[in-house]
């Protein structure tokens, strides 16, 4: 009992996490329609971020945090204008080369610069953990769990109450008719991209501490992002949110229970499964976003 | 001039091992006709299908690993105490078997995927490919995880009355490779210029529109991805017994990337773009690597593969065809024309 | 035009390549050297790499070998097995050397080794440790690194003093991990040692909490690890944020302390390692004078300090070859295979001679090294009294 406590936590705090890269991806996904191989990287682009600035450059860690995310978005932002937009041809196979043309870029970049060897960022956490009966759950990981659901909630905030949020989900509804109406589809096209990287880039800033950073993070964290997306539906936050919390469980009570080899293979599963039986997600309801 | 071409490339590649005294050079040949081959297998899928199925290198690695494991014999328990013993078969027994085992997953894929479509697709061939990998990982019993299966022995040809003649040598294998990319290519453009190819093609250009005239779209749809898969098997099984060694990395989703990147860059949907685009990305790592560092090299590759996209969407191959048409003088210019340079409509001269 | 441009290419290829092959230097004995320069596993090739020039610049410095200077060749094997075979075959064909010396990782080594039956080359093995390498059959193969067999024989000398009851084991999965796991299992049941659970993870994995949970929950007294030092800093944080209190013993070789401290903090206080080379303490060395000089010379290269448990590897390994060119009387592969069976020498760990290991009449030579036991202690090394 003690152990599945144990794992109840571990796989509440992937959650969020997981939640974020989702929510991120489900964005893009749903809006723009784009298969965005560089959402990982996004991911590991974050943790570089935090890495350079805390550790590095020596500054605050948390400042390192902000850093990356507004990182992220812009990077987001650039590559939606410099690659996607040019790419007026809605053919989903270029455009998905092209995110892969630019995920090899971005990741080699990294590994330029940085190096293949794991980075360890240290943190100003208490090293002790905070013991809650049976559960141990260190202060670095709270504060991750913390964070996540603060920025989960903004992008609720962002979609349902903001013009922007509203545009976006006009976008989604119908871009044609949102555009006679009067959306500036290009421009909810970049911000859509900004704000999905962005989360991606705030999702490795948190999990960069808690674990290593090394240039070939984001292919998993990638991949994870797109079963989050399938089991809750394109374009579908709240999905995503569950979705991220669903394959945090069946990762961790997958690992202690049944094979801890096959962990990472959960998330592959889960997509195979979930895409050749319910291809809609478990979560749709018709589309739409939010 | 197009029918002296394919003869002449032909008489080339063939006389290669004669005068090619380099056997790093003969090496790198043979690979890359190896991924050439797998390349050529992608091109049906993604070129003339129209799906991008981005988990190609599965069906590589299946090829290999089947065609490893009948020559090396195992010795596995299944659920419920089963015991599967397999004694050790030919090598080139292996090779028909990584064939049709590849195959047989090409037809399983392809009918659970096809009834997704577009994007999703593609996530369900990269979880396809995944899986394997991490199945061909832990099944250690089986595959012998990451220890890897050595000792692969090479291919030995029987032919009855002159003896078996075992394939040591690089130019055996050379050989054996360009007969089998030879066979590879026949059959693919065979398909493609029958009316099954054309069928695929007009789902590809526009699936709804052929499925109202009557296509089973999903038929032909599986029967490329069994053909592509069998395909792809043969050259995974060609590249385990030519390395001697296999282990699960093969299935990594990076092959995958280099196979596209061949097709894509060559010109998909033409016969001879994976060819030429093998080539390239074939040998650039080669001539690249002395002279910058591997992350360099895959950036100018992601770079490379950017700009083709975008520059010449239809990859080289068309480009070239269509570079050398306008170039032929006193051939199929319409009337009129002057022949003095490319005169633009509206020269006035 | 194509046809044009595909021959000049092809023609350009052939003189290229035709060009390379000229060069080489005369009056040089040529040695190979494989590692991953670049990849995940970059920084510990480059230690064992520098280890290996620091060999050769010695040797060289006292005449070199039959006369004649190495020459070190040094390939990045790029901490990929087909690069590895690759770059192999580069070595042999191309540059033509004799012997070489690689490749850090076993599945690299056995990714190599159906080269070396083909060119009947025979190659110096460093630090991969799989059994594998030494039972395929393959007698073109001298390893001076001890395989977890090995390791765990090594071992049962002094795992009485621990006090073991029961053991859990987490181990990364490659036949590494599994290797260490297998061979200490047998040999701790051996001593009516119970041995626990044997969890298991992926190379790249960085969660190792599922595990970690498992084995908190467990009533074995002892964790034993196999793993290198990135997920080592993982488990020993991620342990400690779970309140794993279990004694912790890792083995393996590949436990890079000084780095462990560096990146785990406290969290690695209280743990002990099976290593074995300890440059903290060069006294206890099999040979404390080599020792000390080795560790001076590394200083003096400004190489870190925590890559010495890694490059010993590269300077013995070239100490043995040059002893095995020696005893050849000539650089050539088929002399120098017959003369590593008859060379013995001072290692850094103990005395280098190599046994047979592997199936009768394709043996392959291993060496079977000493090991030492170090704990981790308020954040310094300390050689408890073993």
């Amino acid at each position: 009992m003690d152990q599945l406590l144990q794992h109840l936590v571990n796989a509440v705090i992937l959650g969020g996490t997981y939640a974020l890269l989702g929510i991120g991806l489900t964005l893009i996904f749903g809006i723009m329609r784009v298969v965005n191989f560089t959402h990982g990287e996004l991911y590991a682009f974050g943790a570089y971020i935090v890495y350079l600035v805390a550790a590095t450059l020596g500054l605050n860690f948390f400042l390192g945090l902000v850093v990356a995310v507004i990182a992220g978005v812009l990077l987001g932002a650039l590559i939606e204008i410099a690659l996607l937009r040019p790419m007026r041809t809605t053919d989903i196979d270029i455009v998905m080369l092209v995110m892969i043309g630019a995920w090899i870029v971005m990741q080699n970049t990294e590994l330029l610069v940085w190096g293949g060897v794991a980075k360890a960022i240290v943190t100003p956490f208490p090293d002790a953990p905070l013991v809650i009966g049976p559960v141990s759950i260190s202060w670095l990981r709270v504060f991750v769990l913390v964070v996540a659901l603060l920025l989960i909630a903004g992008s609720y905030v962002l979609i349902h109450r903001t013009k922007l949020g509203k545009a976006m989900r006009a976008t989604f509804q119908d871009a044609d008719t949102a555009a006679l109406m009067g959306v500036h589809i290009k421009g909810v096209h970049t911000a859509t991209f900004a704000i999905g990287s962005g989360l991606a880039a705030a999702a490795g800033a948190l999990l960069g501490p808690v674990f290593l950073v090394t240039p070939t993070m984001g292919d998993l964290a990638s991949l994870k992002a797109f079963a989050i997306v399938i089991l809750g539906g394109l374009g579908n936050i709240t999905g995503a949110t569950i979705g991220g919390f669903i394959l945090a469980l069946v990762e961790e009570l997958g690992a202690g229970y049944v094979s801890s080899g096959y962990r990472d293979a959960m998330g592959f599963l889960i997509i195979i499964v979930v895409l050749l039986f319910k291809p809609t997600g478990l979560f749709a309801r018709a589309e739409r976003v939010g | 001039m197009k029918r002296v071409l394919p003869a002449v490339w032909l008489v080339v590649l063939f006389t290669v091992p004669l005068w090619l005294q380099d056997q790093y050079i003969l090496h790198i040949l043979i690979t890359t006709g190896i991924f050439i081959i797998a390349a050529m297998s992608l091109n049906l899928l993604l070129g003339y299908t129209g799906q991008l199925s981005l988990g190609h290198v599965a069906f590589f690695g299946i090829g290999a690993y089947a065609s490893a494991l009948t020559t090396l014999g195992f010795d596995v328990e299944l659920f419920g105490g089963f015991r599967v013993v397999h004694e050790p078969w030919p090598a080139i027994v292996g090779f028909f078997i990584g064939i049709f085992i590849a195959g047989l997953s090409g037809y399983v894929i392809g009918r659970l995927s096809f009834k997704v479509r577009g994007a999703y697709f593609v996530i369900v061939t990269i979880s396809f490919a995944e899986v394997t990998r991490l199945v061909a990982l832990n099944w250690v019993e089986l595959t012998q995880g990451p220890l890897a299966l050595t000792n692969i022995p090479p291919f030995t040809l029987g032919f009855p009355g002159l003896g078996n003649y075992t394939l040591w040598g690089k130019t055996a294998y050379y050989y054996f490779v360009g007969v089998v990319g030879l066979v590879a290519y026949l059959v693919i453009s065979r398909l493609v210029g029958s009316r099954v190819g054309r069928a695929m093609i007009a789902l590809k250009e526009n699936e709804s529109l052929a499925s109202s005239v009557g296509i089973d779209v999903t038929r032909y749809l599986v029967l490329a991805a069994v053909v592509s898969a069998a395909i792809a098997g043969g050259a995974g099984s060609l590249y385990a017994h030519y390395l001697k060694i296999i282990d699960p990395d093969i299935f990594l989703f990076i092959y995958t990337v280099t196979m596209v990147i061949m097709v894509i860059t060559g010109g998909k949907g033409t016969l001879a773009g994976p060819i030429v685009g093998g080539l390239i990305f074939g040998f650039l790592p080669v001539i690249v690597r002395p002279l910058a560092a591997p992350a360099v090299q895959w950036i100018l590759y992601g770079g490379l593969m950017i700009l083709i996209v975008f520059v010449l969407p239809q990859g080289i191959v068309p480009a070239a065809e269509r570079w050398i048409r306008n170039w032929t003088p006193f051939k199929g210019r319409p009337a009129g024309v002057i022949l003095a340079g490319d005169s633009k409509p509206g020269d006035g001269k | 035009m194509r046809r044009h441009a595909t021959k000049t290419a092809l023609a350009a290829i052939v003189l290229a390549a035709g060009l390379a092959t000229g060069a080489g230097a005369q009056d040089a004995i040529k040695v190979g050297v494989i590692q991953p320069l670049t990849g995940a596993f970059a920084a510990s090739g480059n230690y064992v790499a520098n280890g290996a020039k620091i060999a050769a610049d010695e040797i060289n410095a006292k005449g070199g070998v039959l006369g004649k200077k190495l020459d070190l060749i040094i390939e990045d094997n790029k901490s990929n097995p087909t690069e590895a075979a690759a770059v192999a075959e580069k070595l042999i064909v191309r540059d033509k050397v004799p012997v070489m010396m690689g490749a850090w990782g076993s599945g690299f080594t056995l990714a190599i080794m159906p080269k070396l039956m083909e060119y009947k080359v025979p190659m110096l093995v460093e630090t991969s440790s799989a059994g594998k390498i030494t039972t395929s059959g393959n007698p073109y193969i001298f390893r001076i690194s001890p395989p977890s067999a090995v390791e765990a024989v090594a071992f049962a000398k002094i795992v009485d003093q621990l006090k073991i009851g029961k053991a859990d084991f987490l181990v990364v999965n490659n036949d590494w991990g599994r290797g260490a796991a297998e061979d200490f299992g047998k040999m701790f049941k051996e001593r009516n040692i119970k041995v626990g659970l044997v969890e298991t993870m992926d190379p790249p994995a960085q969660d190792m909490s599922a595990q970690l949970a498992k084995i908190k929950a467990s009533d074995a007294d002892t964790l034993i690890i196999t793993t290198a030092v990135e997920q080592l800093t993982l488990i020993f944080k991620q342990a400690a944020a779970l309140g794993l209190k279990k004694r912790i013993i890792t083995t393996g070789g590949s436990q890079n302390p000084d780095q462990l401290i560096d990146q785990a903090g406290a969290a690695a206080n209280d743990t002990t390692h099976i290593t074995f080379f300890t440059p903290w303490n060069p006294n206890v060395s099999a040979d404390p004078a080599m020792a000390k000089a080795f560790i001076d010379e590394w200083k003096k290269r400004g190489h870190p300090f925590a890559g010495l448990t890694e490059s010993f590897r590269g300077y013995d390994g070239i100490r043995t070859i040059a002893a095995a060119i020696g005893k050849a009387g000539k650089a050539e592969p088929e002399a120098i295979r017959a003369a590593f069976w008859q060379i013995e020498l001072s290692g850094m760990n103990g005395q280098i001679k190599f046994n047979k290991a592997g199936p009768a009449g394709q043996e392959s030579g291993q060496s079977n090294p000493g090991i030492y036991l170090i704990k981790i202690e308020n954040g310094k090394v300390v050689l408890p009294n073993a």
